[in-house]
């Protein structure tokens, strides 16, 4: 909650205050993070010349920048996020040159094209994670760990209280969940992340089952999309005015819908949340939510450590969630010199804002 | 199913109809001793402490040794010292799937671990979480430290008790009161065949008022009707059997354990008898507010301390059963008449001569310390629910005062996403604002929305989910009564505030002093 524009403008910090790397590839701007050999800002919260964009959600990707670069398969759904814009799609694993350095997009499994970027100036390489989780992922391509010398990774969710069950097991409970209330004659409705989220848990369903689900309009227009990309959903349509009553279909709908018109024509509905967030069970009942899954899109505890080890950095910059405490790990446990780096990132992202 | 089985049920439930099929099925289908344990550690018989929290959190620093200081950030992110554990430290990819019963089992492991050196405890402990479902090792670990609460009341697993075995509610808390023993044949104690006395020992359906329609009172012809103050209590049957006292509040709940001054005093009763009326806080020569009452109400032990700082006595004002005849058909003049006959406090009627005697009560039920007047008509029978025509309620016009808004909350359900939960303040002596009220309603959606954009462009600081705004809206609230409290800054405690409309015609510097409470309370009955 301490993020705020406010507090961002007006100061164009080096990154590396310590300066091992005299020239250091990427520092904060008012605009974001900015690479100035390559010219480029990532992930910009402000309009710019050049984005290098790690993924369509909208603390990432916003619009208004002249040029747009993202890995290929996540134009589609940035197209539907900005609107008309120039958007240059790159292969994973490829690199192009930009200004003086080599840039090249890695899968983060994070969602449908989701990207962590590499940027290699010939002395050192650095690597932006943006969002990003090691689990399996019917709809997007595995992460793979990229080697550098400098990362700057995500915090969401870093501390050792976040594991992720294995989905079997989340989709068990769902499948349980969602015949006992159409048993007792009420709607299951599943809040999430209208993009990612959504989709993931329809392929989820296909791959284990014939069920069908009915989505929120904001769901629909992004399932479409998955769709022409060739990712397998369960079969779905759109929940439209004429649907009344209890429905034996799962409903799928962001969390914003809680208490709105939409939800209204299902009574009696019963809701449930699917987030990391879900793990504690004090955050659950804050949100008036009775069922919560364990379902997320971003890196637990245990892979938020193994991809820094894996990564070889010997320097590590931590951007949103809980940086102060994975900092002082590295720090003081792992002995990785590691330093927090205020952004705007996260600031849009899942139900505890 | 068993005692996890049945917590869950419980938790990711939201309706009482589903919580209360899941204790149904539990009931009828756990092992009589799992039942039996599960109805004590949910109706908070049990609540002894085996393994201290400090302990637990001992046994947390060990395991993480000198990454402690990460311990510390997840309880702090979790806030709860069992849910970190059992997160930490039962294995993840079980699932708890097996229907045999776990709570003596536990029980007695908890005995086991509770006598051992801290050391060995430790170890074992953290062994023993390895071994659990993540949700088995919550429960086992809330039951141990003594921290146990699950959103059900007392009265549905009552409920639910009494619909698994086709038993009458009020005979299954008859037969639940005083010690419980949870043993394998406590459903079989409880099946006994029901008694004539156990059947007079429930409590009939109440007659409700309805609200004074002041328009058509001109009508009125004041021969026909009886008057009496509107007592600001909890409204309850009192019951006395030939075997037992039971006092039983309108909500359909058994609040006998609650009051045993009144049991105490009842004992002199007749038996056989239906007392209606209103548990009061107090003396009847000096009421107490009805937030004492609350007081008695919201404690699992009443104490002897308790009773003297918090007294409580029935005030009776309608007779429903006498020697075991049923008055409820003889009209209210004849079941006053019979009341009057017993040796109980009652409350006081007045048949009015004409309209103004009414208006004159009304205008002294301040001071006499109630609510207003009801008036009943003289004729009328007793019959259990909101019936037309027989008894009214007049209340007294809420006390108002004029407030400024200081703080702003995002509301619940439908108006999630407004912030419609106000705290309302008055001026000091120091002219400064201090906080007299919480309100949640009186505005219309329309205002609510402005008043949100209001907010959100006029606020100073955010203390989590709440707004400190800058204190220049006031609103005109009304309550229904206020007394002291320590508890808060300003000294009083409002009764069911509520905003009466928004003073966009006033500026902060308009709203009341913290001196006008002081003269209304000198206004109302001493507290």
């Amino acid at each position: 909650m301490g993020r705020n524009f406010a507090s961002l403008r007006n100061k164009d910090t080096m990154v590396s205050k310590k300066r091992r790397h005299r020239d250091p590839l990427i520092i904060r701007t008012p605009e974001g993070l900015f690479c100035p050999k390559a010219k480029a800002h990532i992930d910009p919260w402000r309009p710019v010349d050049c984005a290098l964009i790690t993924h369509a959600h909208a603390d990432h990707a916003r619009a208004g920048s002249k040029h747009y670069h993202c890995a290929q398969g996540g134009e589609g759904l940035l197209n539907k996020r900005l609107g008309d814009h120039i958007i240059e799609p790159h292969p994973y694993g490829e690199s192009f040159a930009l200004g003086d350095v080599q840039i090249s997009f890695h899968p983060a499994g994070h969602v449908l094209g989701s990207a962590q970027i590499r940027i290699d100036d010939g002395e050192s390489v650095w690597v932006i994670t943006g969002d990003y989780k090691r689990d399996p992922d019917p709809t997007c391509q595995l992460f793979e760990p990229v080697p550098c010398d400098v990362l700057i990774t995500e915090a969401t969710f870093a501390l050792p209280i976040y594991r992720w069950p294995s989905m079997d097991q989340v989709m068990d409970q769902l499948f349980g969940w969602w015949d006992h209330h159409i048993r007792n004659q009420r709607t299951p409705v599943l809040l999430c992340y209208s993009l990612g989220k959504a989709q993931r848990i329809m392929a989820e369903i296909k791959e284990r089952s014939d069920r069908s689900v009915q989505v929120h309009g904001a769901v629909a227009n992004l399932n479409v999309e998955y769709e022409q990309q060739g990712v397998e959903l369960c079969p779905w349509r759109r929940a439209s005015e004429s649907d009344k009553g209890v429905s034996t279909d799962l409903i799928i709908a962001p969390p914003q819908v809680a208490g709105s018109a939409f939800l209204k024509r299902f009574h009696p509905t019963e809701l449930a949340m699917a987030s990391g967030w879900m793990q504690v069970r004090g955050v659950r009942r804050r949100a008036a939510i009775h069922q919560g899954f364990v379902v997320s899109d971003h890196a637990d505890w245990n892979s938020l450590i193994t991809t820094v080890k894996e990564s070889q950095a010997t320097e590590v910059y931590a951007t949103h969630g809980e940086t102060r405490v994975l900092t002082r790990y590295l720090n003081e446990h792992l002995g990785i010199s590691a330093e927090r780096l205020e952004t705007a990132f996260g600031i849009e992202d899942g139900v505890d804002q | 199913m068993n005692f996890v089985q049945l917590f869950q049920m419980l938790d990711t439930n939201q309706s009482t109809n589903a919580k209360r099929n899941a204790l149904v099925e539990f009931i009828g289908t756990a092992h009589p001793l799992e039942s039996a344990l599960a109805v004590e550690a949910l109706t908070g018989r049990r609540q002894r402490r085996q393994l201290k929290p400090s302990l637990l959190k001992q046994a947390a620093y060990q395991a993480f040794a000198e990454e402690s200081w990460l311990f510390e950030e997840c309880y702090a992110a979790v806030g709860d010292l069992s849910e970190t554990l059992a997160i930490l430290f039962a294995d993840q990819d079980a699932v708890s799937q097996t229907e045999d019963p776990v709570l003596s089992g536990w029980r007695a492991r908890q005995l086991e671990l509770s006598k051992k050196e801290p050391d060995e405890l430790m170890t074992e402990l953290l062994s023993l979480l390895k071994s659990l479902s993540r949700d088995e090792a919550f429960l086992f670990l809330k039951l141990s430290s003594g921290g146990f609460r699950v959103g059900v009341s007392k009265g549905l697993v009552h409920d639910a008790i009494a619909r698994a075995i086709a038993m009458d509610r009020a005979v299954i808390e008859e037969r639940l009161m005083g010690e419980f023993i949870a043993d394998e044949s406590w459903l079989e104690r409880l099946k006994k065949p029901v008694t004539q006395d156990e059947l007079d020992a429930r409590p009939l359906p109440f007659l409700l008022a309805n609200p004074w329609p002041e328009k058509e009172a001109l009508d009125l012809d004041t021969g026909t009707v009886a008057v009496e103050y509107k007592w600001d209590g909890i409204r309850a049957q009192l019951i006395k059997t030939h075997e037992t006292i039971r006092l039983w509040s309108r909500g359909d709940q058994d609040i006998t354990e609650q009051f045993p001054d009144i049991v105490e005093t009842a004992t002199t009763l007749p038996s056989q008898i239906i007392l209606d009326g209103e548990i009061l806080a107090g003396t009847p020569e000096q009421l107490q507010t009805f937030n004492e009452l609350q007081t008695r109400l919201n404690r699992k032990r009443i104490t002897q301390n308790l009773l003297k700082t918090n007294p409580a006595f029935f005030k009776a004002y309608d007779l429903l059963r006498l020697d075991g005849e049923d008055m409820r058909d003889k009209p209210l003049i004849a079941r006053k008449d019979a009341l009057s006959q017993i040796d109980v406090i009652q409350s006081q009627v007045v048949y009015p001569r004409c309209k103004e005697d009414i208006q004159v009560m009304r205008q002294k039920a301040r001071t006499a310390g109630t609510e207003g007047v009801m008036i009943k008509h003289q004729h009328s029978i007793y019959i259990g629910g909101r019936k037309a025509g027989y008894w009214w309620k007049w209340k007294l016009d809420p006390m108002t005062a004029d407030c400024v808004l200081i703080y702003a909350q995002a509301g619940h359900g439908r108006r999630a996403s407004l912030h419609s939960d106000y705290t309302l303040a008055c001026w000091n002596q120091h002219h400064e604002l201090v906080p007299v009220a919480k309100a949640y309603s009186g505005l219309t959606d329309a205002e609510l929305k402005a008043m949100d954009q209001w907010i959100r462009k006029h606020t100073l600081q955010k203390f989590g989910p709440v707004r400190q705004v800058e204190p220049l809206q006031v609103f005109e609230i009304g309550f229904e009564g206020l007394a002291r409290s320590t508890r808060h800054k300003s000294g009083i405690a409002l009764r069911f505030p509520r905003i009466l409309r928004w003073r966009q015609d006033v500026g902060p510097e308009d709203a009341d002093h913290l001196s006008h409470f002081e003269t209304l309370m000198g206004d109302s009955h001493a507290v």
